[in-house]
């Protein structure tokens, strides 16, 4: 394969340079807004629609990024765009299920759901592979960015008399420090805004790419008859190659990673949770998912199509063996002028950075919310001390922004001996996703499913992936749908298939086993050693599993051992695990959404439709979360006395960047004007003789 | 020529399956009652939800189109 290095010029490294500069500065001032753990996580539940949209684009774009479509574009054509038009099919659930779910419960993370909807214990395996989950995007993240940064960068180079090799690890551990600096200062507020703008710039860079490459190509119908017939097509084919396949694809990105994207992800699920209501994170999501997605997939696979276009004219420009993963920047240097490359260099990198430092930001609020926090509580307890007053976490969510940094950049590692980054994202989505995309889904949709269920499909599923991997001509290959299977990276993709029915079938059997347990584990109660037998069942799994990832026996014997494992660790959950059914569903699963919303509110939400009054504001002293408004200006909003108010400055443009949301208070009679306490103010951060405008949430 | 099982078996295959699950989706939010079409605002978002699917299922139809004849 042919490797390229020292592209580009002087003025493309200043502008690169300059960008960067800017981004970070942008970032840093929006760290004003953090007053809480909750404002570096969430940033207050406060925008509109339209401005988490365009920040949720410089997020899925990069990592769905530049370098991997382009090289599959080069590869394989149009059917680059597969991945980003498959989303819909899940968004129902997400829209009236998931959503919903997630603002009103007010969890903070998605384990924190497993806690109260199954048990502490799930909640702890939840974390362990939702990191892993998060850990593993930051990774492939860096990963990218290094890939990218090669090419622009000399083999190696002299400081201070040292001679320094550049390496991919060299431009991980140098962009690992540059994107933990801003992410660890700035928090979600800062991450959604220079989203923002990387969002705008990234779409332009891309449109402006491909506007550019069909010009020095001479026009569309040039372009589009150069490409073979193959690469025009929208899809790969069916079933092969093993590398890229339509039917692999659809199980891994289709099922598995739209259902993740969506309902797992805690990076988006965190910008849809700083939206100002469940109204305008499906907004958000829909203009994402129609425009935004489509238009993703030709900004970042153009570069690959454009490649293979002039290849095809004259393989000497661009050589049929190029590396994959550099057809981007190679494709950018050759069409783009000096310094126009410099800047769709800059816009490509400080979006792969956009990613990077929203997982980092989402690793961070899962560290603190359930690593760093129920720890406390347990050791508080422990030592005797009650009713501690809450502590700000925001030094605590610092430290863990620059250990999740680390941590994604160590994961580079195992992602670089695939050949394409491609290739690496999909085997790491099709491996670590179907568990908690099982789990989560069961959860959600199902009343019956079960702690010792949840944690079985777990521990007994992937007990059943490794099985997978190990064995896979004979476990993986009959769902195969005919694709061959490539030894040395066995069914990348549609494994991810056998996965997902691996853990849904041991979650069905021992949900369908619920009564069968109960009974055994009562009668098992009665013996008066059953801590101990629960004890010897737990080490009884460990070996287990350690026997189903090393052991050498034949397939059918460790099939049983799984059947056997899965069995004791429902016995055991069963035994462990209070669960109160009405209690740990009531507004936790897509049966009690209206439930939820009650719950949220704290009484019956008022459903009547009001209008949006505008108000000027005057502090009072309190520190009560009420609003008063006038007794005509509740009638227009059609709001009642503890009915809940939004509230922002004016200017849309601002995208509630200043705005709170809090109580209405007993009505007065002045009209137009909102009396509001000092903690709002430092928290809206409203400003002198600007008018507001209000409306009632329910 | 572009083999059908580049074409119209990935599209048959996609809106087959991915439909099954949109509309075991739509089973289930409207059977949960957590879309409410008694409500102004959920009926809207119910037809955007269909509108989704059918707005996806032509993008594709077309470009299956452009490639094959253009």
């Amino acid at each position: 394969m042919e490797s390229y290095h020292n592209i580009g010029t002087s003025l493309d490294w200043i502008i690169i340079v300059i960008y960067f500069i800017a981004v970070t500065g942008f970032g840093t001032y929006f760290s004003k807004y953090n007053r809480s753990t909750n404002d570096f996580f969430f940033g207050g539940r406060r925008f509109a629609w339209w401005l988490i949209a365009f920040s949720i684009v410089a997020t899925g774009v990069s990592s769905h990024s530049f370098v991997k479509y382009s090289a599959k574009g080069f590869e394989n054509g149009i059917s680059s765009t597969m991945t980003y038009m498959n989303d819909w099919f899940f968004v129902p659930l997400f829209f009236f299920g998931w959503l919903p779910i997630v603002i009103y419960s007010k969890i903070r993370s998605i384990p924190e759901y497993f806690e109260r909807r199954f048990s502490k214990t799930a909640r702890a395996y939840a974390t362990v592979f939702l990191l892993a989950y998060i850990i593993g995007y930051i990774g492939i993240g860096f990963l990218t960015l290094g890939k990218a940064l090669i090419p622009l960068l000399p083999e190696s180079f002299t400081l201070f008399g040292f001679d320094i090799k550049v390496t991919l690890t060299f431009i991980v551990i140098v962009t690992a420090i540059f994107t933990g600096s801003y992410i660890t200062v700035g928090g979600q507020t800062a991450v959604i805004f220079t989203d923002l703008v990387q969002g705008f710039i990234l779409l332009f860079a891309g449109v402006l790419l491909f506007v550019l490459g069909l010009s020095y190509l001479g026009g569309f119908d040039t372009f589009w008859h150069l490409l073979p017939p193959s690469w025009r097509s929208p899809f790969a084919d069916f079933n092969s190659p093993p590398s890229f396949n339509f039917v692999g694809i659809f199980w891994q990105d289709g099922v598995d990673g739209s259902v993740a994207f969506l309902f797992m992800n805690m990076g988006l699920l965190m910008r849809f949770m700083a939206t100002k209501s469940v109204d305008e994170g499906r907004k958000a999501a829909t203009f994402n998912i129609f425009f935004m997605l489509p238009l993703s997939a030709l900004v970042v696979g153009s570069a690959g199509w454009l490649g293979k276009a002039i290849s095809e004219l004259n393989p000497n420009l661009i050589s049929p063996n190029i590396k994959p993963d550099q057809v981007f920047i190679v494709v950018a240097n050759l069409i783009a002028k000096p310094g126009v490359f410099g800047f769709i260099i800059a816009a490509l990198l400080s979006a792969l950075m956009s990613t990077v430092s929203t997982f980092v930001n989402a690793t961070a609020a899962i560290y603190i919310y359930d690593i760093h926090q129920p720890l406390r509580e347990y050791f508080n307890k422990k030592k005797g001390i009650k009713d501690e007053k809450p502590k700000n976490d925001l030094g605590a969510a610092r430290y863990a922004s620059i250990m999740m940094t680390i941590l994604g950049a160590l994961t580079v590692i195992p992602f670089a001996q695939f050949p394409t980054v491609y290739e690496a994202h999909g085997f790491f989505h099709s491996t670590l996703t179907p568990p908690l995309v099982v789990a989560i889904f069961f959860g959600v949709l199902w009343k019956k499913f079960t702690p010792a269920a949840v944690v079985s499909s777990l521990i007994g599923g992937v007990a059943l992936m490794i099985l997978g991997a190990r064995f896979p001509g004979d476990l993986i290959a009959p769902l195969a749908h005919g694709t061959a299977m490539d030894p040395s990276h066995p069914f990348i993709y549609i494994g991810a298939l056998y996965n997902t029915l691996a853990c849904a079938l041991i979650g069905v059997i021992v949900t369908w086993l619920h009564n069968p347990l109960k009974n055994y584990v009562s009668k098992l109660k009665q013996n008066e050693n059953v801590k101990s037998i629960i004890i010897a069942f737990d080490i009884i799994v460990v070996l287990l599993f350690i026997s189903i990832i090393f052991v050498p026996l034949p397939l059918a014997i460790l099939l049983v051992i799984d059947v056997i494992l899965f069995l004791l660790v429902a016995v055991s959950s069963t035994y462990y695990v209070k669960y109160d059914e009405i209690k740990q569903t009531d507004g936790l699963t897509i049966w009690s959404v209206a439930r939820a919303k009650e719950l949220f509110k704290g009484s019956k939400p008022n459903e009547v439709e009001g209008d949006k009054v505008k108000v000027s504001w005057e502090v009072i002293p309190g520190t009560d979360d009420f609003m008063y408004f006038s007794q005509s200006d509740m009638e227009k909003m059609a709001a009642n006395e503890g009915d809940l108010v939004y509230i922002t400055d004016a200017r849309k443009f601002l995208g509630g960047l200043k705005s709170i949301h809090s109580v209405f208070g007993k009505p007065h009679f002045e009209d137009g004007k909102v009396y509001i306490n000092q903690e709002h103010l430092a928290s809206a951060q409203f400003v002198d003789g600007k008018i507001l405008i209000a409306e009632k949430e329910m | 020529m572009i083999p059908f099982s580049q074409t119209w078996l990935p599209f048959i295959y996609l809106y087959g399956v991915g439909g099954l699950f949109f509309i075991i989706g739509m089973i289930i939010i409207n059977k949960s009652k957590s879309i409410d079409l008694t409500r102004k605002r959920h009926r809207y978002w119910n037809k955007v939800l269909y509108f989704g699917f059918v707005y996806f299922a032509v993008m594709h139809l077309v470009m299956i189109l452009a490639a094959l004849y253009l």
